[in-house]
């Protein structure tokens, strides 16, 4: 046991895993930021009330309902070996980006659509006799309220997302746990590498939950004003 | 870019890889109501438990919420037999999953009991009901309707989740995929349709559940 240990902790190992650990949170936060912006544009598309739209519409809402109900192991090897079929030797970074912006944009929609029905409608519905553009309605009247709604959920989904990445690894992509398979690849043990590897997405995610619940916490402290006395 | 999707050459293999959705739907049901058991019965730890039992419960919960299903699920399979345990496949995936979704079903039952109130506890026992009829009457109605959206979304959750399970060789629908696949090496053809399949199966469940919630738990959820 304590060979093992001196045989998995030494420098190289350790810059190793902390390499893996970086790429994890690169992944988490590239894909879930663009999710976040896709998901805001799904959910504007999908609260819109233009008929003329209606054709949209229903695409936003199927992507959304379609992507939420296909697991994330799924929709990476259906982007891996779409992306091969593309290109030889597609860059496995980018295939699990993409794949972690289609499942986040789906459900961020979802949270951000919450966000945006949390505002009175009355407000919206007073913009709209003053003619302001339903563009304008959003990014004036509707998000500096919604927002307060909508951060801290994205932040958990975030850090819910931290750990589902560990999946990526069976595409190849390089982040904390191919380091720890690829450690015990070389002949490592295996007990004391996921071990190891378990403990540091511990250490990521329980500030990071933290983090998000003590800002859920902050925010919904001054609620949005309904208009009731 | 010169593949053309030749779903003909896998329609002899479609019957072995859909039949993977049994082993995908009993994981499921075991996985949920075997975690549900056991968040109950760690949520009571954690509320009513004495203060060793409580902050056992907290960390337990802590761990797990806070620990990847996935490497979890290696470490049980791939760690563990060093030290002279060895778990199957199937196993290993039950142990892992209804470790992990037990700490989250004891957060959503934990908030469940709390939003009940004391004043209706003391309106029944000013009615005369003794502690079993309360339960049955009063509290459990509570807890079941507030919690019933989040526990069929975690269902739901699990569903998905249990694809995972292939990567340690479990035969279920996403292990049937990769199995064939990896002998026809039509995998895109196979992907699109156990995607589908999966599709299915959650819509099929969501609307399930949503009919049970408003049949016996007089919960009115939105499906879409």
């Amino acid at each position: 046991m304590l060979a093992d240990l001196s045989a998995l902790f030494t420098s190289g190992n350790i810059r190793f895993l902390l390499r893996g650990l970086a790429m994890t949170l690169t992944l988490t936060l590239a894909g879930c930021s663009i999710g976040l912006i896709f998901g805001f544009l799904l959910a504007y598309i999908r609260t819109g009330k233009d008929p003329k739209a209606a054709a949209v519409r229903w695409l936003a809402i199927a992507f959304i309902e379609v992507f939420r109900r296909i697991p994330f192991l799924v929709t990476l090897f259906l982007v891996l070996y779409t992306a091969q079929m593309i290109v030889t030797r597609a860059p496995l970074f980018w295939v699990a980006v993409v794949s972690i912006c289609i499942l986040s944009s789906a459900y961020m929609a979802e949270i951000v659509r919450s966000g945006l029905e949390s505002i009175p409608t009355a407000q919206v519905e007073a913009a709209e006799v003053m003619n302001f553009p339903r563009w304008r309605i959003t990014l004036m009247i509707v998000l500096p309220q919604s927002w307060k709604v909508i951060l801290p959920s994205a932040v958990s989904y975030m850090v819910m997302f931290v750990k589902d990445t560990a999946l990526a690894s069976q595409a190849g992509v390089f982040e904390l746990m191919f380091a720890g398979k690829a450690l015990v690849n070389r002949g490592l043990d295996p007990f004391v590498v996921f071990v190891t590897v378990l403990v540091a997405y511990f250490a990521i995610s329980w500030p990071l939950a933290r983090f998000g619940r003590w800002l859920e916490l902050r925010l919904s402290r001054r609620p949005i004003n309904r208009g009731e006395p | 870019m010169n593949y053309s999707l030749q779903f003909g050459q896998i329609e002899a293999d479609l019957p072995y890889i859909l039949s993977g959705a049994w082993p995908t739907l009993w994981i499921t049901f075991v996985t949920f109501f075997a975690a549900a058991a056991l968040g109950l019965a760690i949520a009571m730890a954690r509320l009513r438990g004495g203060a060793v039992a409580s902050r056992l419960a907290t960390l337990w919960i802590t761990l797990t919420t806070n620990s990847p299903l996935f490497v979890v699920l290696f470490f049980l399979f791939n760690g563990l037999p060093n030290w002279g345990i060895l778990l199957s496949p199937i196993a290993a995936t039950l142990v892992a999953f209804i470790a992990i979704s037990s700490g989250y079903l004891a957060e959503i039952q934990r908030s469940g009991i709390q939003s009940v109130r004391a004043a209706e506890v003391d309106a029944a026992e000013t009615l005369g009901m003794n502690r079993l009829q309360t339960l049955r009457f009063v509290i459990a109605p509570h807890v079941i309707k507030t919690t019933y959206p989040a526990l069929s979304n975690f269902f739901i959750f699990t569903m998905l989740g249990t694809s995972m399970a292939s990567l340690v060789g479990v035969n279920e629908l996403t292990g049937r995929a990769i199995e064939v696949a990896s002998r026809t090496f039509r995998s895109i053809e196979i992907f699109l349709v156990i995607a589908l399949a999966y599709v299915l199966l959650s819509v099929v469940a969501s609307l399930a559940l949503a009919l049970i919630g408003r049949v016996f738990f007089r919960v009115k959820a939105k499906v879409i």
